[in-house]
């Protein structure tokens, strides 16, 4: 009986000890474990959550010591919830941004500036050069998205116009949407966003620019410029002839884009992946009937374009900066990163200046073709910063007022200039 | 006994004797919590107002004194912003008030099921969450394919589709009228209470005179219905002036700004150009002429 009770006593202090070591062992991990914070809204909509959520997997998995803590907010809301968040001193250690957002952070001087980190990559990263504020590289290019002219090649072939040959000046384009009006009174001729916010602002400025308007910024030339009245002009006469759908955000184009309800539209890289989501298009039958061009030329004889693409930007306050780079380094530059999120997901070029071999098949596409020969040269720089904000609300009220009223264009830029003043 | 003999008499024992009463101490809990959730904002807000304070710069703001209030004065999308707020506020509250009280007339002494059933469908809209109200509105006035343009260019009242959120003349009745159709059903529920409590006596006091219904309506019922509706037309005036939902999910405050009111001018400066300064100042004005409504609301309770 004793040598029965003292075996069970051994038994018991193994297992007890062995319960004791395992829970150390654990408790050694979790300590060793590091939680980054990732807020995005990639993660926020329901087309590319499932891309980002398998991205975040893998990278959990090929680095069994970092956790990603993914924080899901819209668009629409980020900028806004992480300048609150660094004012509290409660910022996340990595996030998405893009726009006038990435330079609106950097203003608060809470983001860390990225050279040193830059400088270790064994990979050229394209479009450095616009996130740079005051010569410090305030964010890392995650994919780039700017914007081109798509058009319906069966609309153009139903209003009488050659599908292969999109308009190259704004006149071609006034006469292509006249044809389309005429010819399929129920299509919208032109998507444009013509919405008071920021990003209507970005999304704008290249046709400003074609007219040689430049009401803000470096340089400018004011509200009251001949060429911003021209543009000014021209926005109401595409009102006035049905060819817009004021009000409308990007987005809300996208769907009826899909429906063949609009003729040209003026949208990023990631229209494709959008349309083909929706309508469940194949990718031949997408080429077949959808092309992308650079924007028609104005007066001033140029093409411009947007980068609306996407960052990602590391926080000055965390703890955690060289697992955030990794994280960072991975989302932008990893072949596999790019293959299940930027491409697939995203519908968007990488930043990389040379693309890897194993996914050169799925870049050599004609609208990633078009969209890196003819339509990312002409991407001109805007005039992000914290005073942005305040001029897209004067200027895009201005268009808005050119758009949907009846006040005298002089009036109108008049009465934008002297709210600019007011800055 | 003298009436004076008789107050004294009546005087609490504890507050003769100095002490404060146990019951006073127990609404500091309240007061702490007031202090806190309204006073403290209120005081920063009145902080704030008088520095040049922007959340994006490095260096916190200085004291500007009243110069954000002088920029204010003189900058005139605010002043666009006061006018569109009292038209939408007032507009929406008379319109709406009216509308209430004629279905509360209408209805008022129809008994049984198919006009309680009517009752019922007319409170629908104030179920109906403020932003789904402005979203299914937003939806319902497209230009392409909205179910007002179709039927009025199906009835052929119309010839082409009309821009109604994107137009800067037809903005803010259109923002107005969804506006309406939420809010007529409150007036309409309350008129109606007001109306079955009016004593019987009284009505068919009335009817043995042969008042007529005209008569009925002006000279016994409406004098009945008259607090009731300052009340209600007071609280909705405060609602209204602090209506955000339906404006900024329909029209953004625009076209241009013609449907930008306080509210959605101090939502953009505060958290899109993130002037909290400026934006402060805005809302201290924005403050203050609510509280002359909330002034006026608690008189007309008191006065009931």
């Amino acid at each position: 009986m004793t040598s029965i009770h003292s075996c069970r006593r051994v038994s018991a202090l193994f297992a007890t000890s062995a319960l004791a070591m395992a829970a150390v062992v654990t408790a050694a991990t979790a300590q060793e474990k590091i939680t980054l914070t990732f807020a995005n809204w990639a993660s926020a909509e329901a087309a590319t959550r499932p891309g980002i959520e398998k991205v975040i997997a893998d990278f959990e998995a090929a680095n069994p010591n970092i956790e990603i803590e993914s924080e899901a907010i819209s668009f629409s809301e980020i900028a806004r919830q992480l300048v609150l968040r660094v004012r509290s001193g409660n910022p996340p250690d990595v996030s998405q941004l893009a726009g006038n957002d990435t330079f609106l952070l950097a203003a608060t001087g809470k983001l860390e500036p990225l050279d040193e980190y830059v400088a270790r990559l064994d990979v050229e990263l394209t479009g450095l050069e616009d996130l740079r504020l005051d010569s410090k590289l305030i964010a890392l290019p995650w994919n780039h998205a700017p914007a081109g002219l798509w058009y319906n090649k069966a609309i153009m072939e139903e209003a009488g116009l050659d599908p292969e040959n999109p308009p190259k000046t704004i006149d071609e384009l006034m006469e292509a949407m006249a044809a389309v009006k005429e010819s399929q009174p129920d299509v919208i001729p032109l998507g444009l966003d013509t919405t008071n916010r920021a990003f209507s602002m970005s999304s704008n400025w290249p046709w400003m620019r074609t007219f040689g308007a430049q009401p803000v910024g470096e340089g400018a030339t004011g509200a009251e410029s001949p060429e911003m009245k021209a543009y000014l002009q021209w926005m109401r006469d595409l009102a006035q002839k049905g060819y817009i759908d004021p009000g409308r955000k990007i987005g809300e184009f996208r769907p009826l884009a899909a429906q063949d309800k609009v003729a040209f539209h003026w949208d990023q890289v990631l229209l494709q992946g959008v349309i083909q989501s929706t309508n469940g298009m194949s990718d031949e039958e997408f080429y077949e009937h959808w092309g992308v061009a650079a924007m028609p030329t104005g007066p001033g004889g140029e093409s411009h374009s947007f980068e609306g693409g996407h960052q990602l930007v590391m926080f000055a306050d965390s703890e955690k900066k060289e697992a955030a780079w990794k994280f960072m380094q991975y989302l932008a530059t990893s072949p596999d990163a790019i293959a299940n999120y930027t491409v697939s997901y995203n519908s968007s070029l990488p930043p990389l200046q040379e693309a890897p071999e194993a996914l050169s098949e799925e870049l050599d596409t004609p609208i990633f073709n078009a969209f890196r020969e003819r339509i990312i040269p002409t991407v001109a720089p805007q005039p992000y910063g914290p005073d942005f904000a305040a001029a897209s609300t004067a200027v895009m009220a201005g268009v808005q007022q050119a758009v949907t009223g009846t006040e005298p264009i002089d009036d109108i830029a008049a009465s934008v200039q002297s709210q600019l003043d007011r800055q | 006994m003298s009436n004076t003999a008789v107050m004294e008499n009546q005087k609490p024992v504890r507050r003769a004797s100095g002490r404060v009463p146990w019951l006073d101490w127990m609404v500091m809990p309240t007061l702490a919590v007031l202090a806190l959730v309204v006073g403290y904002p209120v005081v920063y807000t009145l902080m704030l107002s008088v520095q040049d304070y922007n959340l994006l710069d490095i260096v916190p703001g200085g004291y500007v004194g009243a110069g954000n209030y002088s920029s204010l004065f003189s900058d005139p999308v605010f002043w666009t912003a006061l006018y569109n707020t009292a038209v939408y506020t007032f507009g929406s509250v008379f319109v709406s008030a009216l509308l209430g009280l004629i279905f509360a007339l209408l209805l008022d002494n129809l008994a049984g099921p198919q006009f309680r059933a009517v009752r019922a469908l007319l409170l629908v809209p104030w179920a109906v969450p403020f932003v789904v109200v402005a979203f299914l509105f937003r939806y319902m006035y497209m230009q392409n394919g909205g179910i007002v343009n179709e039927m009025l260019l199906w009835s052929g009242l119309i010839d082409h589709p009309v821009p109604w959120l994107n137009n800067a003349a037809l903005a803010m009745p259109a923002v107005m009228v969804a506006n309406i159709w939420a809010m007529a059903p409150f007036f309409f529920l309350l008129l109606s209470a007001a109306l079955s409590g009016i004593p019987n006596e009284v009505i068919e006091s009335a009817r043995v005179d042969r008042a007529r219904t005209w008569s009925m309506i002006w000279h016994i019922k409406l004098p009945f219905l008259r607090n009731p509706l300052i009340v209600s037309s007071l609280l909705m005036i405060i609602a209204n002036f602090n209506d955000f939902a339906k404006i900024w999910a329909m029209t953004q405050g625009g076209p241009g700004f013609s449907t930008t009111t306080l509210v959605v001018y101090v939502y953009r400066l505060a958290f899109e150009n993130f002037e909290f300064g400026y934006a402060s100042a805005t809302g201290v004005i924005w403050l203050l002429l609510l509280l002359v409504f909330a002034v006026a609301y608690v008189r007309a309770l008191r006065m009931n």
